[in-house]
C-alpha cells in the first residue's frame, strides 16, 4: 500500500537546515495496522505529512498504491488525498463553523458526489462512529472524545483504503482514547490500511507492528506480540 | 460546486461580520464616489436617440466667404443660413428632416403676467425624428406646417406653468400677437442635453416648439448663436433672411446607407448650383454628421466630467488596493481550516475560487451600499443643478448605471482578493494542520 525508500525531508532557513527525514524506508502492505513511534522531533509527523501528500519530500522514492507519487501535480495528489487517504489528527481538526454533517460532507463535496450518495455515506459514518442523532451540533456542542469521532467519521466517509492518524488519542482520556482506537481498529479490520503516530505503548498495542522512529529514520520494527509470526514479520516492514 | 463553494464563503463571511462590515463600507466609498461621476458623464455622453440615432445627421454646408475657412475646426459653419435651409427642406430623401432655430417670445396665458419663454421653431418631424415622448396630444403634421397653422407644443414645465399641469390639447394660448392652439405637451424627456442644437450650452429643451414656417409672418428672430460674413443685400427682417448669415440647425433622418448617399450628392449639386449665382465662394465642402459624431465634435461630453469619472476609478482602485491587507490577514489568519480542507482533497484552485467568491459577496454588497451612497449624492448634486440650471432631473441611475455600480464593486473586490487569495491557496497543507 506504502513504501518509501531512502526518503529525505529537509527543512531549510537561512541559517538552518534540519534534516526530519533521512533515508526514511517503510513498506506498510494493504490491510495492516501500522504504529508509528517515537520521540518529540523524531520525524513522526514529517513522515505522515509526506505520507499523506501533504508536504513534498527532497530525496528517494515513495510509492502509494503502486504509484510513485513524487512528481504529481496539485490536482493529482488532491484527488489521491480525496479517494485514498483519511486524515485523523490529533486536535481534530473539524471546522467550527460547519454542524457535524457538513464537516463529514467536506471531503465528499471535493469528490463531487451526488446529493443522495453524499447522504448516503455521511449516514452510514456517523452511525458507526455511534452520532447519528449528533449531526446538527456544531464541533464546539460536542466533547473532545465525540469530536474525534466526528473526524474518524469523515475519514471513513470517503471509504479510504488508508487511514492515517496523528496522535488520535493525545487530546483524550482513556476511555475515549480506547473507544476511538477501537473505532480505528474496527475501520481496520473493514479492510482499510491504518497507520498511526503515538508516543502512547497502550494505543501501540492495537497495532500489527510498531515502528520505531528516530532521528527521521526507521530503528526498529516490532511486531505485535500476538502477531508474531503470523506474517507481519520484521522482514517484511523494512524494504 | 459553485454553490457549495458560494455558501462556504457566506459562511466565511458571518464568522466574522466586523471584518466583512469594513471591507463592504471600503468598497461602499470607491463605489458610491466612481458611480457618482460616472453618472454624471454617463448623462452627457449618453446616446439621446437610442436605436436610431446611427440614422440622425446634422447638415452643414460650407457657405462661408473670404480667404480663410470658417474657424470651427472643421472649417465649417455649424450653422445653415436661412436660405439655405428652407432650400434643402424641399429634398424629399430624407424620411424626416427639421430646420430649426431658438427663439424668446413673449406669452400671454389667459391669467397673470405676460412671460418670455424659450421657443424652438422647427418642422412637425422634429418630434417623431427625436422620439419625443407626449403627456398630452402629439406634435402637429405636416399640413400644419405647410399653413402655417397656429399649432404649438409645451413642454411639462410651460403646461404646469400655464395650465396648471391639466390636459391643455385644444386650448388657446396667446404668443405675441397671435392665438395658438394646444397641440400636445412633452412628457419626461430623458434628456440632459439639449443634443439637437449644441451651438450652445443651454442644456434643457425649450418651453414652446412652433411650426418653422412662422418665421416670416412672426419675424422671428433667433435667441442663439448667429454667424455671418458679407453683410446683408436688403434692409430689414427679409434682408436677413436673405443674408449669408448662419443661425439655422438643420437634422435629416436617412434611414439607409443609399439615402445618406443620394442626400450628400444631393447637398453637394445644391452648393454647386448655388456657386454658378455667386454664392459658396470656397471649395465644395459639405457634410453629413452622424449625431454621437456630433456630439463627440461639439464637446458635448464636458472634458471635466471625463476627468472626474478617471479619477473616481482611481479612487476606487485605491480603495481595493488598502482592502488588500485586510483580506490578506483574513484569508492567512485561516491557515488551519484551509490546511483541513486541503487535507480532505480541496485542490489549490478550489481554495483560491471560494476565497475569491468571498471577496466578490463583499464587493457585491459594498457595490449596493455603494449605489445607494451614490443615489443620495446626486440627489444632492441635481438638488445644486436646480438652483443653476432650473432643472432637477440632469443626473439619473438607470439601468446602465446599476449595472456599472456592479460591475465595478465586483472588478473592486477582484483587485482587492484576487492576491490574498492567490497567498491563500499556496498556504502549505501541512504547515498549520499540528498547530490547531
Amino acid at each position: 500500500m506504502l513504501q518509501m525508500t531512502g526518503v529525505k525531508k529537509i527543512y531549510r532557513t537561512e541559517l538552518v537546515e534540519t534534516h526530519a527525514l533521512s533515508d526514511l524506508t517503510l513498506r506498510v502492505r494493504e490491510g495492516e495496522f501500522v504504529a508509528v513511534m517515537g520521540p518529540s522531533g523524531s520525524g513522526k509527523t514529517s513522515f505522515l505529512n509526506v505520507a499523506g501528500l501533504l508536504d513534498a519530500f527532497d530525496e528517494g522514492q515513495y510509492l502509494l498504491d503502486g504509484r510513485d507519487v513524487s512528481r504529481l501535480s496539485d490536482a493529482e495528489m488532491s484527488r489521491i488525498r480525496n479517494e485514498k487517504i483519511g486524515f485523523v489528527f490529533q486536535s481534530f481538526n473539524l471546522i467550527p463553523d460547519l454542524d457535524v454533517y457538513d464537516n463529514v460532507d467536506v471531503p465528499l463535496r471535493y469528490r463531487r458526489l451526488g446529493a443522495a450518495e453524499r447522504r448516503r455515506r455521511i449516514e452510514r459514518a456517523l452511525e458507526q462512529v455511534g452520532l447519528a442523532s449528533r449531526m446538527r451540533h456544531l464541533p464546539s456542542q460536542l466533547s473532545g472524545g465525540q469530536q474525534q469521532r466526528v473526524a474518524i467519521a469523515r475519514a471513513l466517509a470517503g471509504e479510504p483504503r488508508l487511514i492515517l492518524a496523528d496522535e488520535p488519542t493525545g487530546n483524550l482520556d482513556s476511555l475515549m482514547a480506547r473507544e476511538v482506537l477501537d473505532l480505528l481498529e474496527a475501520a481496520n479490520e473493514r479492510g482499510t490500511t491504518v497507520v498511526m503516530v503515538t508516543h502512547g505503548s497502550e494505543c501501540a498495542a492495537r497495532a500489527h507492528r510498531r515502528v520505531h522512529v528516530l532521528d527521521g529514520k526507521v530503528v526498529e520494527v516490532e511486531a505485535a506480540p500476538s502477531l508474531v509470526g503470523a506474517g507481519h514479520g520484521l522482514a517484511q516492514a523494512v524494504g | 460546486m459553485l454553490g457549495y463553494q458560494l455558501r462556504t464563503a457566506a459562511k466565511s463571511l458571518r464568522r466574522d461580520p466586523g471584518h466583512a462590515g469594513l471591507v463592504v463600507l471600503g468598497i461602499a466609498l470607491g463605489v458610491a464616489v466612481a458611480t457618482l461621476f460616472s453618472a454624471i458623464h454617463h448623462a452627457f455622453a449618453r446616446d439621446p436617440v437610442p436605436g436610431k440615432s446611427g440614422s440622425l445627421y446634422y447638415v452643414r454646408l460650407d457657405s462661408w466667404g473670404g480667404d480663410k475657412p470658417h474657424p470651427h475646426r472643421s472649417g465649417l459653419p455649424p450653422q445653415l443660413t436661412f436660405r439655405d435651409a428652407t432650400a434643402l427642406q424641399r429634398s424629399d430623401i430624407p424620411a424626416r428632416q427639421s430646420a430649426m432655430f431658438k427663439a424668446t417670445l413673449n406669452v400671454f396665458p389667459e391669467a397673470g403676467q405676460p412671460r418670455r419663454q424659450t421657443a424652438r421653431l422647427c418642422s412637425a418631424d422634429f418630434f417623431a425624428m427625436f422620439d419625443v415622448p407626449f403627456e398630452y396630444g402629439a406634435g402637429w403634421d405636416r399640413k400644419a406646417d405647410a399653413g402655417p397653422e397656429p399649432v404649438v407644443v409645451l413642454s411639462r414645465e410651460a403646461n404646469e406653468r400655464f395650465f396648471g399641469g391639466a390636459d391643455s390639447v385644444g386650448r388657446r394660448l396667446r404668443i405675441e400677437e397671435r392665438e395658438f392652439r394646444v397641440a400636445g405637451v412633452v412628457g419626461r424627456w430623458p434628456v440632459s442635453i439639449k443634443f439637437y442644437d449644441l451651438t450652445q450650452g443651454a442644456p434643457s429643451p425649450e418651453d414652446l416648439f412652433l411650426p418653422f414656417n412662422f418665421v416670416r409672418p412672426m419675424q422671428i428672430r433667433t435667441s442663439g448663436n448667429t454667424d455671418g460674413w458679407g453683410g446683408s443685400a436688403a434692409p430689414g427682417f427679409e434682408g436677413f433672411l436673405a443674408s449669408e448669415s448662419t443661425w439655422l440647425q438643420m437634422w435629416v433622418e436617412l434611414p439607409t446607407e443609399e439615402r445618406a448617399r443620394a442626400y450628400k450628392s444631393f447637398l453637394d449639386a445644391y452648393v454647386l448650383d448655388q456657386k454658378k449665382t455667386g454664392r459658396f465662394p470656397r471649395p465644395l465642402h459639405t457634410r453629413l454628421t452622424p449625431l454621437l459624431e456630433w456630439m463627440d465634435e461639439q464637446n458635448a461630453v464636458p472634458p471635466e466630467t471625463t476627468a472626474m469619472m478617471a479619477v473616481s476609478l482611481l479612487f476606487l482602485a485605491v480603495c481595493a488596493l488598502n482592502l488588500m491587507g485586510l483580506l490578506m490577514a483574513k484569508f492567512l489568519s485561516r491557515g488551519a481550516e484551509i490546511g483541513v480542507r486541503r487535507a480532505l482533497g480541496a485542490r489549490r484552485l478550489d481554495v483560491f475560487v471560494q476565497h475569491v467568491l468571498e471577496c466578490e459577496l463583499v464587493a457585491l454588497a459594498g457595490g449596493a451600499l455603494g449605489f445607494g451612497l451614490a443615489a443620495l449624492g446626486l440627489f444632492g448634486v441635481n438638488s445644486l443643478a436646480k438652483a443653476i440650471v432650473l432643472r432637477g432631473d440632469l443626473f439619473r441611475l438607470d439601468l446602465a448605471m446599476a449595472g456599472f455600480a456592479a460591475a465595478a464593486a465586483l472588478a473592486a473586490g477582484l483587485v482587492a482578493g484576487l492576491y490574498p487569495a492567490l497567498r491563500a491557496c499556496r498556504v502549505p497543507p501541512a504547515a498549520h494542520l499540528k498547530l490547531q
